[in-house]
């Protein structure tokens, strides 16, 4: 059985517990005891960089979190260094 | 007069449906009264009001337009009026409040509260607000960026009697525009709102009168009771979770956090504020009831679409907000920014929050979507108009916006905001006509919609000179944020909307200012976040404001919208080829292969990075 946590990330139930995959190609992201963030691809960055207009603070950092199989973007955040991730999570 | 319905035949659905449709009209009604007396921008323009209908005890009855996170705290002004003046509540009486620690948002959203009594007995109140042009602040305009306590944010009282019996107690309005600096304005202000109650309670008596205080009574709890079954229905639809968002203020060089943690269990959700900032030394705190009325906004139109909006919902709601924080500051912090500053990203976690429980959902996820604008950069201006007569006012762009994306389209651009749904701009020409200056340009800023799978709608951008300004200078009060800081995020993938920025351009000198874009405008160009400045003759003004998030990854955006987008010049060369990956030919066509080769590329260089453990 599955379950989403959002549209590009779903929890799936099996008898040796849950884990968390990438909707687009399956791509496991690990057991849902541990955020499936931590699993990700992660691409930290000045938000600055991304494109002229972002005429933000020097420290504020983008966070692209993508899949390490397919390569897809599952979830982006904005953080000043050294605040925590954003982390969801389903009740089991 | 037709024939009278007996209390047990109250649920008849008809009549139901009937007295239901009926408040809402009545609500209706008299905003459009409040509209027509009114005579401020801000209220007309930018629809900075609010309406709404309470039982007799102060619960919410019947939720109306405009700003919605007034909806609710208006509820406990109306429970503060009923504790503060009992035995003392007649007929015709309409009370003031805007003390933000009793039940207001800030000093200078002011709330006229009026009892509707039927047969001598109190049945129900009538509840609304408009941000007044002036509240006596330090700063002009009502917000008081260089207020360092409550007692320099102007006039406030935790609740007066300007209304009694019908007759308007001169000496309490007089006092009242003697402490502002623009008394026209305000008494205008003030009488749209009396005009306001005065329809609101005519209606609701010609209801009264037409089904029976019994009946309207029973149909107005089981309506209550029916949001409360209907919303607890939907909350038990989607999965149980807990949702993070985090937002971050930029106040003139320092930086607060609001961060929510929203856990929907069963049929309750319970907003968590712990860890947000400690309350801060400026005006862009909000007190606890400015912050429950803020988290429910969105909730409204989000979760409750279809759902009558009265008390039957908030009580499936919970907020935890830790005392003496950004989110509940201890009187007597300042609070004047508290509509742009906390409030509004107390909104826009809130927004973020739900918009991730409805993702979570295949049945919902159609009513997901990304932040909404974020941020208000707001600019009141005050000084000599071109009639040598003393003026403040707001130009409203503020108001103006930027849609989040959804799971199906895209943001709808200068699309207005989430916690007001009817939020508008006024025309270039209005403001023109009402202040003495010229606009340059007001268009669409390109790239400021949140790269996306759908694109967050773009924000925008204008700039403007003096023109026949008696004094040769006019002065202006800036605050809000979002200039550091992007505050309409994107969601599931998207990335965010662009931030705000003001500057002004300083010397222009002999240049007859003709410029269309911000680069053509001649002189130096002079960045500012926040206070009291001036714009002489040689200076324009150029102002962008936030774009709203994006959804979904910007690589599965069809390379023809990004291509559309172009043409629209919504979208830039750098970013359609940098941020979506798509490569446009030398005869402005989509280069398929082209663009096949960089998405490819750009996913396998995401691949190729580290896991973040």
């Amino acid at each position: 059985m599955s379950r989403l946590l959002s549209q590009r990330v779903e929890i799936r139930d099996g008898e040796h517990g849950s884990t968390a995959h990438c909707r687009d190609c399956g791509h496991d992201l690990g057991p849902v005891s541990q955020p499936w963030k931590r699993a990700a691809a992660l691409r930290e960055r000045p938000l600055r960089e991304m494109a002229a207009i972002y005429t933000t603070d020097e420290r504020l950092l983008l966070r692209e979190f993508a899949c390490p199989g397919c390569g897809g973007l599952l979830d982006t955040e904005i953080a000043l260094p050294g605040d925590p991730f954003l982390e969801d999570s389903l009740a089991p | 007069m037709g024939t009278r319905l007996s209390a047990e035949d109250m649920l008849d659905p008809f009549t139901y449906q009937i007295i239901r449709h009926r408040l809402f009209r009545i609500v209706d009604e008299a905003v459009i009264t409040l509209k027509q007396v009114s005579g401020s921008a801000t209220t007309n323009e930018g629809h900075d009001l609010m309406v709404s209908l309470y039982r007799a005890d102060g619960a919410l009855l019947m939720g109306g337009v405009g700003f919605l996170h007034h909806i609710t705290s208006a509820a406990e002004a109306c429970k503060a009026i009923i504790r503060r003046f009992e035995g003392d509540i007649d007929a015709g009486d309409v009370f003031l409040l805007n003390d933000p620690y009793t039940a207001a948002l800030h000093t200078s959203d002011v709330y006229l509260i009026a009892p509707i009594h039927h047969a001598n007995t109190l049945v129900a109140w009538c509840a609304c607000f408009v941000h007044v042009n002036d509240i006596g602040a330090m700063n002009p305009g009502g917000f008081s960026p260089d207020s360092r306590d409550i007692f320099t944010e102007g006039f406030s009282s935790p609740g007066l009697k300007l209304v009694c019996r019908g007759e308007m107690r001169r000496d309490v309005l007089d006092t009242i525009l003697n402490m502002v600096r623009a008394p026209g304005m305000v008494a205008l202000d003030l009488r749209s709102l009396i005009a306001c109650t005065n329809v609101a309670r005519e209606r609701m008596l010609a209801l009264i009168d037409r089904y029976g205080s019994a009946v309207v009574d029973k149909v107005g709890r089981a309506l209550i009771d029916r949001s409360e079954e209907l919303f607890r229905a939907r909350l038990a639809e989607l999965p149980d979770g807990t949702f993070k968002a985090r937002q971050y203020l930029d106040v003139d060089g320092a930086t607060y956090r609001v961060v929510l943690e929203m856990t929907k269990a069963g049929d309750r959700l319970t907003f968590d504020f712990t860890g947000s900032s400690a309350q801060s030394e400026y005006g862009v705190n909000c007190t606890y009831w400015a912050a429950w009325g803020a988290l429910m906004a969105p909730l409204y139109p989000l979760l409750c679409f279809d759902i009558t909006w009265n008390e039957g919902i908030i009580r499936a709601v919970e907020m935890i907000a830790p005392p003496s924080t950004i989110v509940n500051c201890t009187r007597p912090a300042p609070v004047s920014i508290a509509t742009v500053g906390a409030v509004e990203a107390v909104n826009n976690v809130s927004l973020a929050c739900i918009a991730k429980l409805l993702s979570a959902s295949e049945t919902h996820a159609d009513e997901s979507t990304a932040v909404w604008h974020g941020s208000h950069l707001t600019n009141y201006l005050f000084g000599i108009n071109q009639r040598g007569v003393d003026f403040i006012g707001s130009t409203t762009e503020a108001f103006g916006g930027a849609g989040g994306a959804r799971r199906f389209a895209d943001g709808v651009d200068v699309g207005g905001e989430i916690p007001n749904p009817i939020s508008r701009i006024a025309n270039v020409e209005t403001n023109e006509a009402r202040y003495p200056i010229r606009y340059l340009f007001r268009r669409r800023m390109a790239d400021s919609g949140g790269p996306g799978r759908w694109r967050g709608g773009t924000g925008g951008e204008y700039a403007y000179v003096l023109h026949d300004a008696p004094d040769g200078e006019i002065g202006f009060v800036l605050s809000g944020k979002g200039i550091e800081y992007p505050m309409g995020h994107g969601i599931n993938g998207g990335y965010p909307g662009s931030p705000a920025r003001a500057i002004l351009v300083e010397g222009r000198g002999s240049d007859d200012a003709t410029a269309t874009t911000l680069e053509e405008i001649a002189g130096v160009q002079r960045p500012i976040r926040w206070g009291l400045h001036r714009i002489g003759r040689d200076d324009t003004l150029y102002i962008r404001w936030n774009g709203g998030g994006g959804y979904g990854d910007p690589l599965d955006r069809e390379p023809e919208r990004v291509r559309t987008d172009i043409v629209g010049l919504t979208v830039s060369l750098e970013t359609a080829r940098d941020i979506y990956g798509v490569d446009i030919d030398a005869a402005g066509a989509v280069d398929v292969a082209a663009t096949g080769r960089r998405r490819d590329a750009m996913r396998t260089h995401r691949r190729a990075t580290e896991a973040a453990e």
